[in-house]
């Protein structure tokens, strides 16, 4: 009788704690602020301004780069301004549209002034981002877009273009005619989907091209490489892979495994561990994403729009591919460099300069 | 069984702190509360740029409320999880059911087209709770009928339901109507982007969770069932009715976190709650459930998701590297069981020296 007395006192106990947790009106200061610990609301000049960056996943290499040319930016911008731009990593360790929103929601409740994200899953996020937008809150989302919610700015590719580059190039290297497979990642990411129907549709336009299947994969180099050598066993007639992410390229397993006499292979994304692949003739082609880009673009254009007011002139920022062949690879892996990458081969940095250069010039907020 | 020796080694005396004292959850509430307090004071402060008014980073009516809000997906999902470990059984399939609660009801509710928004929840809490319900009492019938651990049937049914998620929504990202949304982020006259719904549904599913548990025979049947499995089968109980019983109920509170989840967050995919049969698990046994079963309660169990969300919380809030979250958990769980288990040895030891002190007097 003790225990079960005992359990209905903890039952008590428990619902006046949420009932005193909850409804205290916990929190809300009776002060105002002062001192150095407060940090100011949403603009003006001289105050710090905080952005909680929310990528997909912290293990995601591309999403890394992202956070450096974030950061990078955040401290050009506050040695030059004066105010103070933080960047706050708020990122999940795997993909998961709920614990996305999950992340919005706490960075409000703390004070930031604006929140960078690219979008796991645009249905679960956009509730989150139009109640941060509600309660004052600048948000802008970069790679994966929420078009229907009440984010500010989006910078990205074209996902349905990137996926119809990729079949381009890769029917260039097939001079037409071969069956391919699609490898997409993982099924539940819209713009991922976008990829697959843009390079669906470039096939359609190749008679000669028959698409063997589209291939879905957790999306790490070990899965992705695991599901390419799969596919490759069961489907021996495959001679072209269009790669819509470069994930199994993030790792070198398919540099013994890919024979380039046999198949082509065009993808995109090209960060360093990708560019023994093109040196070697395995994939000769790389669309880049300036995946730097993303959080150094995002970062200016937030500091625009709270700092000066200023946002861009159309709420959709395109970002272009870069193509990354041998003919540039010298140039591209500069570029790498200069973005902070700390792993790029040296010998590629030795590589005589192309005629062009690698068009990465990131658009004005004005734009 | 557990129950009465927990019972029998519940510290004499009379009043209300010997109860409490006597209560496997109150060691929870203490750590909760404490955490609570270091959040507070460690939190640091920003200014509300609506009201201008300087506010504490954890103290807050929006962080605590989106805090329990947080937990109360897993909290509701433990609570159903915690009857099969009392039993003695695991269910592995809960995720899985979730998602493929949430879809169903999304491609319904599409299907359907625009209808009022009474008719709207109506509709998709029926749905969810059904696909749930359902798909709890296959899982029971299949461990009943082919007589093979729950371990294996949820871990093969955990796949199937997701697989059948991810064919019949295609893949995609489903938009459940908007008045659904509104049910679920209802703020109740609290305004100020307080959404109290989960939470309350938690707080309510959890009262009638420990009700079930302890106040209605079919509770104590589960402890039975779980404790001393051949006594009970002596005593007569229906064994197989108790097993496929607290698989029903697992899967019905999974399908009314679903309804709630997908609601709130205003989708559903085949994607969603991957993982969380792990944090379920984990919230039940943080709760204070023997996976040898016999042992656990509700209470534990939403206070054992609360701790864990309470924990992730802290890490963001304390700005602790994110990337350390899961070892933080992994090793509070670990914590939480070696606590509980020293804290039962103990009570066997005194239960043991209390009898034979009176054998010695006798």
């Amino acid at each position: 009788m003790i225990a079960r007395r005992g359990r209905w006192s903890s039952v008590v106990l428990s619902a006046l704690c949420f009932a005193a947790l909850a409804c205290s009106g916990g929190g809300e200061s009776k002060t105002a602020a002062t001192g150095d610990s407060a940090k100011a609301g949403a603009g003006g000049a001289g105050k710090a301004i905080k952005i909680a960056m929310i990528a997909k996943s912290s293990d995601n290499p591309v999403f890394l780069a992202a956070r450096t040319g974030a950061e990078a930016a955040a401290k050009e911008l506050s040695a030059k301004s004066g105010t103070t731009v933080e960047v706050e990593w708020l990122t999940p360790a795997k993909e998961d549209g709920e614990v996305q929103a999950q992340r919005v929601r706490q960075a409000v409740n703390e004070g930031v002034d604006a929140i960078l994200i690219s979008c796991s899953d645009a249905g679960k996020v956009t509730g989150a981002i139009n109640d941060a937008v509600d309660r004052g809150v600048t948000v802008m989302t970069f790679d994966s877009d929420a078009p229907q919610s009440k984010r500010f700015a989006f910078y990205g590719v074209d996902d349905a273009k990137a996926g119809q580059q990729t079949m381009a190039e890769l029917a260039k290297l097939l001079d037409g005619k071969g069956n391919v497979a699609i490898l997409a990642g993982n099924q539940n990411a819209p713009n991922l989907q976008k990829r697959v129907q843009g390079a669906k549709t470039e096939a359609a336009k190749y008679p000669g091209i028959k698409i063997v299947g589209v291939f879905n994969h957790i999306e790490t180099p070990q899965d992705a490489s695991a599901e390419v050598i799969r596919v490759n066993n069961a489907y021996p007639e495959i001679t072209g892979w269009a790669f819509i992410g470069g994930w199994p390229l993030f790792a070198t397993s398919l540099l013994s495994e890919l024979n380039p006499a046999k198949q082509k292979v065009a993808s995109v994304d090209a960060i360093p561990v990708e560019l023994p692949y093109i040196e070697k003739g395995v994939v000769p082609v790389l669309l880049a994403q300036s995946v730097y880009l993303w959080g150094d673009v995002g970062v200016r254009t937030i500091f625009d729009k709270i700092h000066d007011n200023k946002s861009p002139a159309n709420p959709v920022m395109p970002m272009e591919l870069v193509r990354v062949s041998k003919a540039n690879l010298g140039d591209w892996a500069r570029q790498l460099k200069s973005w902070g990458f700390t792993d790029v081969d040296p010998k590629y940095l030795a590589l005589p300069a192309a005629s062009g250069a690698p068009a990465t010039a990131a658009p004005a907020a004005g734009q | 069984m557990a129950e009465l020796t927990q019972e029998r080694s519940a510290p004499r005396g009379p009043g209300f702190v010997r109860r409490l004292v006597a209560s496997q959850e109150t060691g929870l509430v203490i750590v909760v509360t404490l955490l609570t307090i270091t959040l507070i004071a460690l939190a640091g402060s920003h200014l509300d740029r609506r009201t201008g008014l300087e506010v504490n980073n954890f103290w807050n009516p929006n962080t605590l409320v989106q805090t329990l809000t947080d937990a109360s997906f897993f909290a509701i999902m433990a609570i159903g999880a915690t009857m099969v470990i009392i039993s003695g059984g695991i269910d592995l399939s809960v995720g899985s059911i979730y998602a493929l609660a949430g879809v169903t009801m999304a491609l319904v509710l599409r299907a359907m087209g625009p209808m009022g928004a009474g008719a709207t929840a109506v509709v998709g809490i029926v749905v969810c709770v059904g696909i749930g319900l359902l798909c709890g009492l296959i899982n029971g019938i299949l461990v009943v009928g082919l007589r093979v651990h729950p371990f294996i049937i949820t871990l093969g049914s955990m796949w199937v339901l997701r697989g059948i998620a991810f064919v019949i929504s295609k893949a995609e990202s489903i938009l459940v109507p908007p008045s659904l949304t509104n049910v679920a982020k209802a703020p109740l006259g609290l305004g100020g982007g307080l959404y109290p719904v989960p939470m309350l549904v938690m707080i309510v599913l959890t009262v009638i969770g420990a009700i079930y548990l302890t106040r209605t025979v079919m509770g104590r049947h589960i402890f039975a069932f779980g404790g001393n499995l051949e006594a009970s089968r002596f005593a007569g109980l229906s064994l197989g009715l108790i097993q496929i019983g607290v698989f029903a109920v697992s899967g019905l509170t999974a399908g009314i976190s679903a309804f709630l989840g997908a609601s709130f967050y205003g989708s559903a995919s085949s994607g969603d709650a991957q993982g969380y049969e792990l944090y379920v698990i984990a919230s039940a046994v943080v709760g204070g459930a023997s996976l040898i079963g016999g042992k656990g309660s509700a209470v534990g169990a939403m206070l054992g998701a609360l701790l864990i969300v309470l924990i992730r919380q802290s890490i963001r809030t304390l700005h602790f590297d994110q990337n350390y979250e899961w070892i933080v958990i992994g090793c509070a769980i670990i914590i939480a069981v070696v606590i509980d288990q020293w804290s039962t040895r103990m009570a066997a030891r005194r239960l043991t020296k209390a009898a034979e002190s009176a054998r010695a007097a006798a």
